[in-house]
């Protein structure tokens, strides 16, 4: 009804009326609940300010400041950006001998593989989900859920034999190894969501190309594919984090040279206890965080069709 | 007895004014239809009226309460939704005797009110069906069913046609005044269609751009629009507008000049308080008789277009100064495209707007 | 879409042409057979892999013959599935048949001795039958609180108020978390001396609280930080039907002045009953192959063992491929069992609505 919108409204800071709308009363309720589910990654990106002795301070140091006196000084820690540093310039000085923390190496594993895979799953998955979408076999529906189904295996069902093939082919180990997989395990998930987005286009202006004498190629590059870009970007970028985020094909499958992030910061901490470096691997976890935090701000829209592999539209 | 008031009721969404400083009251019994086109405030004011919107400032009164700050559960009204909001769940008969859980009566007694319902709508053997099973009709009755199954304050009506064909929205036009009449509430009854306003309502309230432009019965409104929207609005087809120049009146006559024509017309006698300006002037095309000679009181004019419309002939007629001019002549009347016609306006059905778009009237 | 005119007519099954599959396959099998028979595996494994190309490319070569454009474009999506999916499934039903040791040369053709081995005297062993009841348990216990905790926060963002969508992706965050992140840092939150429950119980009077020393702590830590991390996506979900309502519904409800009850019944819930279904599959599949969050809060200590970390033991570290294989086809069937049980509720669920 509204033809002007204020800017405020524009942000989410509306007045209330009406059925289905409620004030800033629930606003307050709703930020609580919020904030208290938020704690555990609040807490995991103040300790990356924090120094060794600090994340492990007994009582602990909650906040980098008192909040005007509000908190009694035992609890508030000062800020650092050390661990921040430490990540990447290869050297963390514990103890006063410098140590190779290899995470630049690691993260350059994650972003690598991951990036590769996905980008691989992406070209392949979109041709077949294009092919699934407009040129339907007989029993289509079969192929797409038999697909679908690869996904939920139970990964150790096909971990045997990957490890045995790896062994045999010698890509254990290897870059290629790892993304070859990688593609195949972002695959169902890529053709599922980019169907449901072709699934969406009129088929009208593709006929009309057609009858106009246009190849089934140039359909396809220029009147598809530029009508799913937001589609495409948004399956990128979930494929990217859930490669992102994977661990145990990659505790299985990567050796020294290839090993990702997440398995890097599993054996950090394999001895446990005070000998782990908390602030440090905060500092990973929250570099580790962002592209994931800024994922899901700007695909809030796409989110649901993402976890569910485009079998709920919104 | 159950009466609907709106007391300069405002709705603003941000800057935008919805509504504006609206004033309505519907007594007992009446039926009003808010008319008006599309996105003219008029499904507002009556959201505001069921208390789904909140008004921004004046009041809403109805059956003497003021209920500015009321649910729409404690106003006690009934509403039928433009898209019928059957809840799709539910059965046809189950969607009828929801209204009525709230008055915790027994179950044999809400069948026997859901059955009494049904039978004046005739939905009784589809009140087994689910709402996707039925046809578009039937939805729109099961939505008037669900409203009059139970004794509300007033009724509210939001679009209750726009979704049916054309045969379908005759019939049921009659078949929701004959329910209406029988019920003797004060009703509101929200369209943008006039045809089902002029046979439905006991008066009409047109709106334009959230404000109240006139409300009369629907004589009224039709031979005495009160200002140029009102006067185009209402009536197909619709009524000539022709902007003159105002010279002179003497008693009756005025002389209004457009082009380089200058036509002495007889008028309202209040057009004699005017002084000489721009005015408009307002004549129905069914208000006109061709003559065979040109006179000082006819307006000249040449054929351009001709309609068969089946029992009469609309003309499109092109005025020396380049205005459009639609002419309704019996069959019988014949025309050929380019001829020359002489128009005489009947003086009872000749209006003049001012300046300011309303019309000057005694 | 196929103009058959203009297509070739498929070559007869004799005759040897790129586009004669149907030959491609006998060959391809008899070969793979006889190799997998005879050769040792090294040598075997890449006659098996020049076959499946020699098939795949008279696939391709026909559907390029027959304008079969469907085929074309999805055939390397089928391919590198069935390399890196269907193949290593078949191999490892095929070495479920077998005693093989992949630290240790010798093969043996066992059949079902395996399923046997496994169906009679391990799940009668104390060790596997734990670990099976465990699995039970962690999927009951963590799909039950993230169905919970997931529709309890959707309903509180079904309505629309100020700053909700920035709230919503607090809630947000901890599903797309890496599983070793919440892992490792729920850990440090359990820690008995540093870990902020402790710490916490210790400020209110109590003791040091030591949350991974025995089973139910153990078990409680575990589901409590897999709920949290999950439980978002049940959110999610049930939002998405919540939202679906339309609003002229919950007006007419208002109108006709419907208790909130009886509105959430007959109104609300029709519309997020399939979604709920599909949240329950994903999540009881997920907790099911639950093992990372073991691996990385207990490493299965204070018998919290599941079975999917089992299977990973005892192929992995303890080179029981055989056995591994033949579990884990166990696990598979359950799987589809679950998955086909949801597909049936859901099917008579549609037709009944």
């Amino acid at each position: 009804m509204a033809n002007t919108i204020s800017i405020w409204e524009r942000l989410g800071f509306r007045k209330a009326s009406g059925v289905g709308e409620a004030g800033w009363g629930h606003t307050l309720f709703a930020a609580i609940i919020s904030l208290i589910y938020f704690l555990p990654v609040l807490i995991i990106i103040l300790t990356s300010f924090k120094l060794q002795t600090e994340a492990l301070a007994v009582p602990p140091k909650l906040l980098p400041t008192t909040l005007f006196g509000l908190i009694p000084e035992q609890y508030v820690f000062s800020p650092t950006l050390e661990n921040f540093t430490s990540v990447f310039s290869r050297a963390y000085v514990a103890g006063g001998a410098a140590e190779s923390t290899g995470f630049d190496r690691f993260f350059f594993n994650s972003i690598f593989i991951a990036s590769t895979s996905v980008l691989l799953a992406l070209v392949i998955g979109t041709l077949a989900a294009y092919g699934f979408s407009r040129y339907p076999l007989k029993g289509n529906d079969t192929y797409l859920f038999i697909i679908l189904t690869t996904r939920m295996l139970p990964a150790i069902v096909v971990i045997i034999p990957v490890i045995l093939m790896f062994r045999i082919s010698g890509l254990a180990g290897s870059y290629l190894g790892i993304i070859f997989l990688y593609t195949a395990f972002n695959l169902p998930f890529t053709i599922w969501m980019m169907k449901s987005f072709f699934d969406e286009l009129s088929p009208d202006v593709e006929d009309a190309a057609r009858l106009d004498g246009s190849s089934d190629a140039k359909v396809f590059f220029k009147i598809c594919l530029p009508q799913v870009l937001a589609g495409l970007a948004a399956t990128f970028v979930f494929g990217l984090i859930l490669t992102w985020n994977e661990f145990l094909f990659a505790l299985l499958l990567t050796g020294v040279d290839t090993r990702t992030v997440p398995v890097a910061m599993n054996q950090a901490v394999a001895g446990g206890g005070i000998g782990v470096l908390w602030g440090l691997l905060a500092a990973i976890e929250t570099l580790f965080l962002i592209p994931v935090f800024l994922v899901t701000f700007f695909l809030q829209n796409h989110l649901l069709r993402g976890v569910t592999f485009g079998t709920v539209k919104r | 007895m159950s009466t609907i008031e709106a007391r300069k009721i405002t709705k603003r969404f941000g800057d935008f004014v919805a509504v504006k400083d609206a004033d309505l009251s519907v007594a007992a019994g009446e039926v009003v239809c808010l008319l008006g086109p599309s996105g003219c405030g008029k499904t507002t004011t009556l959201r505001m009226i069921a208390g789904l919107e909140r008004v921004t400032s004046g009041d809403i009164v109805i059956g003497g309460k003021r209920m500015n700050d009321l649910s729409p559960e404690k106003r006690d009204i009934a509403m039928v939704f433009q898209f019928y909001a059957l809840y799709p769940a539910l059965s046809v008969g189950e969607n009828i005797a929801m209204p009525l859980h709230y008055e915790k009566i027994s179950k044999p007694d809400r069948d026997k009110r859901v059955r009494r319902v049904a039978e004046i709508l005739h939905l009784t053997e589809v009140l087994d069906r689910m709402p996707g099973q039925v046809s578009e009709g039937e939805k729109q009755r099961i939505a008037v069913a669900r409203a009059i199954v139970r004794e509300p304050n007033c009724f509210l009506f939001d679009e209750p046609l726009s979704r049916l064909d054309v045969e379908l929205r005759h019939s049921m036009r009659g078949q929701i005044k004959e329910v209406l009449s029988n019920l003797s509430k004060a009703t509101v009854i929200v369209t943008h269609d006039q045809l089902e306003a002029l046979t439905m309502a006991d008066r009409i309230a047109i709106m334009r751009d959230g404000i109240i432009e006139q409300i009369g019965t629907p004589h009224q409104v039709f031979a005495k629009p009160a200002n140029v929207f009102v006067a185009s609005f209402i009536g197909t087809p619709q009524m000539n507008l022709v902007k003159g120049k105002l010279e002179k009146v003497s008693g009756a006559k005025a002389t209004i000049q457009f082009g380089g024509e200058r036509v002495e017309l007889e008028v309202n006698p209040a057009v004699g308080s005017l002084k000489p300006s721009e005015v408009t002037l307002g004549i129905r095309p069914r208000a006109f008789t061709p003559v065979s000679a040109g006179a000082k009181d006819t307006i000249l004019a040449t054929a351009e277009l001709i309609e068969p419309m089946g029992a009469e002939t609309l003309v499109h007629a092109r005025t020396p100064d380049e205005s459009d001019i639609r002419v309704v002549v019996p069959r019988d009347v014949k025309f050929k495209i380019g001829e020359k016609l002489h128009l005489r306006a009947d003086p009872t059905q000749t209006h003049i707007f001012g300046e300011d778009g309303k019309a000057v009237r005694a | 879409m196929t103009s058959v005119a203009l297509s070739p007519p498929a070559p007869d099954f004799k005759t040897i042409a790129p586009d004669n599959w149907k030959l491609a396959i006998v060959v391809g099998l008899v070969v793979s057979v006889l190799a997998t028979l005879i050769l040792p595996a090294n040598a075997a494994f890449w006659v098996v892999g020049a076959m499946a190309a020699m098939v795949a490319a008279s696939f391709v070569v026909n559907a390029y013959r027959r304008h079969y454009y469907g085929g074309l474009l999805v055939s390397p999506a089928i391919a590198v599935l069935f390399v890196m999916n269907i193949f290593p499934l078949v191999w490892s039903l095929g070495l479920s048949f077998f005693a093989y040791q992949s630290n240790q040369q010798n093969i043996r053709f066992v059949g079902l001795r395996n399923y046997q081995q496994l169906l009679t005297n391990d799940l009668k062993a104390p060790e596997l039958w734990a670990n099976l009841t465990n699995t039970a348990m962690f999927v009951v216990l963590t799909v039950a609180a993230q169905m919970i905790v997931g529709f309890l926060l959707a309903v509180l963002f079904a309505k629309q108020f100020p700053l909700r969508k920035y709230l919503l992706i607090l809630v947000l965050t901890p599903m797309m978390l890496s599983v070793v992140a919440v892992g490792v840092f729920f850990s440090y939150y359990y820690d008995p001396t540093f870990g902020l429950i402790s710490q916490v119980i210790k400020a209110w009077g109590g003791e040091q609280f030591i949350l991974m020393s025995n089973k139910t702590g153990a078990v409680a830590g575990i589901v409590f930080a897999d709920a949290w991390m999950w439980s978002p996506f049940v959110m999610l979900l049930v939002l998405a039907g919540l939202v679906s309502v339309p609003k002229y519904l919950y007006e007419a409800a208002a109108i006709d002045r419907v208790s909130g009850w009886r509105r959430f019944w007959t109104i609300t819930f029709p519309y997020i009953r399939g979604l709920l279904m599909l949240a329950l599959l994903f999540r009881t599949i997920e907790a099911f192959k639950m093992a990372d969050l073991v691996i990385l809060l207990t490493k299965g200590g204070n018998d919290t063992m599941t079975i999917s970390y089992h299977v990973i033991r005892i192929a992995n570290e303890q080179n029981k491929t055989s056995e591994g294989a033949a579990l884990s086809y166990l696990l598979l069937f359950v799987v589809i069992v679950l998955t086909n049980l949801y597909l049936y509720i859901a099917n008579r669920r549609s037709q009944g609505a």
